[in-house]
């Protein structure tokens, strides 16, 4: 496998390392929503790259090289020697409709030699979760996806996805990738610790919190936020995600980020649903264990390639806006931390999301995170 | 220089190398208020947290307090006693109120001392020996059904106890908790139960079933031994009697006295009340023939001396029959059937007396169970009969007739009166039997053309039972019989019973405007005091006085006596059996006003007098 990596600002348009000898078979490409809007950028890819899968997502900021980055955007295309590429895209029409959209692309994508999808779904109106069972319930548990939520900055108003068009929202694609040759491999980490007593979710619909322990959630926020910060809610409750508590399988790793507040009913609205009567307790970081824990990623990722690997290897971070949001300056800790894992000879591309999608290591079972760093690796192995 | 100064550095430099102070200043200054936020928030939530847990703290003790005083007052309220010492020195730390109440002192008496310093030195070896041995072994101590050795309650009271070992989150031996649960009321109960189920509750003498284990035990040990043995079976004669006559109290006391009087002289032979007024008596083994005898009659003559009871006196006597195992039976069940066979030939031999078993006695038995047995199915299939009795005026006019039963055995013919009667009393069926007759007797005479009355007898049996008032009105209603053409009669029987009630049984029936005759007059106790208490519209002369009449004069003063007495009380006399024309005209002399007998008519289906009822045969035959 080779690997181009570009990037473009407004100063100076695109820049990059050198042409591909033959035309890559993928490209993928993650910017702000401003920079995807209006189809410029993907007209110019296209113009390079005539023959090309181009697959992209607007984001809650890019990962660019050791930095994180808001007006850069950044794009890999990648020459498979021996891998088989298929991108399919799908319309969404609403939240109700994610797993039955998670089965069709699954179907679509189905093949005896699959060897792994990345998913780039519509971040905001779209129930994660479902997506994730509708694709594993055609596909099967043990098949590695991974992939993210497509993010909208610090807004959360409208997110972005591009298959071969210019990025739309309500909209979801995916890569499956076809053949023996193709490593695919993901690690998935949090940093995250649980703190404070563990607290009965006495009311809920959905995603929506209406009681914890009997209370409405926004006050819990506000004592622990103080009243100043908590004015800043949602985004400041970034800073407490909830970890649940699944007493059928305690192993599992849940947790959930504050994605909305309703300050009449004092509800919060989190990234998935949360169900009533279930124990959640929060959590929190520093900004040392959030970047052991990408690092914590990192190692998980790296170490399942396996084999003698031909050419370039790629790493696809796909990290939460919370984690960002939390470490403000701090961020590049954790991109530090997993650049000091995978090594020089990893090219690293990725976003901060609004939603990853990895199986975890406890579990090997796919599912939507929160507040975690997701790496994904491509590489193909020799002849 | 600290790894984000060096970025901030980097990214405030120019691509020629120029720092950008006014840039690195942000930088540095937005990092250090990110670092301000960070910690505000993590002091702030340390301090919620901290604040949180104590609540939670503070609830979880609350919350085990209140589990503790719940499970407190359920040990301090069951009346089964509890304790808990320390499993290292035997001491008290714990004793509820029904602990107290057994060891009989309060728990400020036991808690945090040891057993020796609590029980005397022997019981308290006792105590600390069962300790160290549940301490060491750790396996539970049971102590069923033992004494309780100390407390106010004393050697008195059976208790179960048991004791076992709890032990700490090491391992180690920790508490030894102990219940004590009273069971002497468990166990006293537990044998009066087995008492009550072996013996009569009224005399205390075993009851049927404890002999008929002891005669199960006993036939074996004879087959074995070869050994004989006699059985007796003994009745209180005239017992019902007493119940009668004084009441039940009063009954009960007697037969308790009688039960103490038949122990008294049995010989220490095992006796058992198995019924009413039935005994049965199991014979030492190989005792003789003539000593069964001997010991029979002393218990008839025991039974037989007046009873005395309070101020009550009375006179029962007492029937005996005997079996001899092996002779006259080789199984309980034979053996029991043929005593009662002599028992009943004693009592048909005029009571007060015993009868050992004659292998014809058997067959009377037998004979007479059949013989009930077909008196169901004659009832059952018809075989029943009414005949009619006419009775006249003493000069010969035709005034009623006496309904009287038959029965028309299909193999046996006619079955005498006398002999179906009683045993139709003895299984209830009289009641069936009795409505019947009075039922085929109503309609019958009220088919006739002459408004001639008719006589129904009814059994004493009749009175005790049922609802003869409905029934007789309800036969009545249906017949449509004048009532004041029928005329009931009764025995002394029906009286000696419950007297109040077959008074106020029989003012209702002549209320009715039915009549009462008393039938059998002189015979039995024929007591004058039941004339005068209540008003009989007729007298029927027993027959066995008619019949002698030529042959004693006795009779003829018994007959003109009786006659007297019921002119002076105004009542009408019947004069039973009148066979010939000489006691018809002796009676006429004495004014006697009715007579009935083989003189007037036999009794005959009513067909046969269809001339005296008013019709013709033809008219009748087609009507």
């Amino acid at each position: 496998m080779q690997i181009q990596y570009r990037h473009w600002n407004a100063a100076h348009g695109w820049r990059g390392a050198n042409a591909l000898r033959e035309p890559p078979q993928l490209v993928l490409c993650f910017g702000s929503r401003e920079g995807l809007a209006g189809g410029e950028r993907y007209r110019e890819l296209r113009t390079f790259y005539p023959d090309s899968h181009i697959v992209g997502c607007s984001t809650g900021g890019q990962v660019h090289g050791d930095d994180v980055a808001d007006d850069v955007i950044v794009a890999v295309a990648l020459r498979f020697a021996r891998t088989q590429v298929r991108v399919v895209k799908e319309a969404i029409e609403s939240r109700e409709a994610s797993r039955v959209c998670g089965m069709r692309f699954a179907r679509r994508l189905a093949a005896p030699d699959l060897a792994g999808v990345f998913v780039l779904s519509e971040g905001l109106n779209v129930n994660g979760n479902e997506l994730i069972a509708g694709i594993t319930e055609v596909l099967g548990p043990g098949l590695p996806v991974t992939g993210g939520l497509a993010g909208d900055g610090a807004r959360f108003e409208q997110t972005l996805v591009g298959a071969d068009g210019e990025p739309q929202p309500h909209c979801i694609a995916a890569i499956g990738f076809y053949g023996a040759s193709l490593r695919f491999t993901h690690g998935c980490a949090g940093g995250w610790d649980v703190f404070g007593p563990r607290r009965k979710v006495t009311k809920s619909d959905g995603r929506v919190v209406v009681e914890l322990d009997g209370e409405p959630p926004l006050d819990l926020y506000t004592r622990y936020l103080g009243e100043e910060e908590a004015a800043a809610m949602p985004g400041s409750g970034i800073a407490f995600p909830l970890r649940i508590h699944d007493e059928a399988a305690p192993e599992r790793q849940i947790v959930r980020s504050v994605f909305a507040v309703d300050r009449n009913a004092r509800t919060l609205t989190y990234a998935a649903d949360i169900p009533e009567g279930c124990t959640a307790q929060l959590m929190r970081a520093n900004f040392d264990s959030l970047a052991a824990g990408a690092g914590e990623a990192g190692r998980q990722a790296r170490n399942a390639l396996a084999g003698e690997i031909a050419g370039d290897k790629l790493a696809i971070l796909v990290s939460c806006t919370g984690r960002r949001k939390v470490m403000g300056q701090r961020t590049q800790d954790e991109l530090d931390a997993v650049a000091a894992e995978l090594g020089d000879d990893v090219t690293r591309i990725g976003f901060y999301s609004y939603g990853e999608i990895a199986p975890p290591a406890a579990t090997g079972r796919c599912e939507l995170h929160n507040q975690t760093m997701t790496i994904t690796m491509i590489a193909e192995v020799a002849a | 220089m600290h790894r984000l100064l060096a970025r901030q550095i980097r990214q405030s430099t120019d691509e020629a190398g120029q720092v950008d102070m006014t840039r690195l200043g942000e930088l540095v200054s937005a990092a250090y208020e990110e670092s301000d936020r960070d910690r505000r928030r993590t002091d702030r939530a340390i301090k919620l947290m901290i604040e949180e847990l104590e609540q939670t703290h503070k609830r979880a003790e609350q919350d085990l307090s209140q589990a503790r005083e719940f499970l407190d007052s359920i040990i301090e309220n069951i009346p089964i006693a509890v304790f808990a010492k320390d499993a290292r020195d035997s001491r008290y730390i714990l004793l509820n109120r029904a602990g107290e109440e057994y060891y009989g002192m309060p728990r400020e008496e036991m808690l945090g001392r040891t057993p020796e310093q609590i029980f005397p030195a022997d019981l308290a070896r006792v105590v600390s020996e069962q300790d160290r041995r549940v301490v060491e072994s750790g396996t539970p101590l049971f102590l069923e059904g033992h004494r309780l050795e100390v407390g106010v309650h004393g050697h008195d009271r059976v208790v179960n106890s048991r004791k076992l070992l709890v032990r700490d989150g090491n391992g180690a031996p920790q508490y030894l908790v102990g219940v004590i649960e009273d069971v002497t009321e468990r166990i006293t109960n537990q044998a009066r139960i087995s008492h009550l189920a072996h013996h009569d509750a009224l005399t205390d003498l075993p009851n049927r079933s404890a002999f008929n284990a002891a005669l199960a035990g006993r036939l074996e040990r004879a087959q074995e031994a070869s050994t004989s043995f006699a059985v007796l079976s003994l009745d209180l004669d005239r017992f019902k009697d007493v119940n009668d006559v004084f009441g039940h109290p009063v009954g009960d006391m007697m037969m308790r006295a009688a039960a103490e009087r038949l122990v008294a002289d049995a010989d220490g032979a095992f006796v058992a009340r198995i019924g009413g007024d039935e005994f049965m008596i199991l014979m030492p083994d190989d005792v003789r023939r003539e000593d069964v005898l001997s010991l029979a009659e002393r218990l008839v003559e025991a039974i037989g001396n007046e009873l005395e009871v309070e101020e009550f006196f009375s006179h029962v006597g007492l029937s005996v029959g005997i079996a001899v195992y092996p002779h006259d039976g080789e199984d309980a069940a034979t053996l029991l059937a043929n005593a009662d066979s002599a028992l009943y030939r004693a009592k048909r031999e005029g009571r007060g007396r015993v009868c050992f078993f004659e292998t014809e006695m058997d067959r009377e038995l037998r004979d007479r169970r059949l013989l009930q047995h077909d008196l169901r199915q004659a009832v059952e299939q018809n075989q029943l009969l009414v005949y009619f009795q006419p009775q006249a005026r003493i000069d010969g006019e035709i005034i009623g007739f006496e309904a009287l039963v038959r029965w028309d055995h299909p193999t046996r013919g006619f079955v005498p009166p006398d002999q179906f009667i009683p045993l139709a009393e003895e299984n209830g069926l009289i009641i069936q039997i009795g409505e019947w007759v009075l039922r085929e007797a109503c309609r019958e005479a009220a088919s006739w053309p002459r408004p001639l009355q008719v006589a129904v007898n009814l059994s004493p049996v009749q009175f005790q039972a049922g609802d003869l008032e409905r029934s007789i009105h309800q036969i009545l209603l249906e017949t449509g019989l004048a009532p004041t053409r029928l005329e009931v009669e009764i025995t002394e029987g029906v009286l000696i019973g419950d007297f109040t009630r077959a008074l106020n049984l029989l003012r209702r029936l002549k209320a009715l405007g039915i009549r009462i005759a008393m039938d059998d007059f002189g015979t039995g106790y024929s007591s004058l005091s039941y004339l005068q208490s209540f008003p009989f519209d007729k007298i029927k002369i027993d027959r066995s006085f008619i019949l002698d009449l030529e042959a004693t004069p006795q009779s003829a003063e018994i007959v003109r006596a009786v006659l007297s007495l019921a002119h002076a009380l105004h009542i009408p006399v019947v004069a039973e059996g009148v066979e010939t024309e000489a006691q018809r005209a002796f009676l006429e002399h004495e004014a006697c006003e009715e007579m009935q007998g083989y003189l007037i008519g036999q009794p005959e289906p009513i067909e046969h007098y269809f001339d005296l009822i008013g019709i013709k045969v033809d008219c009748r035959r087609y009507a």
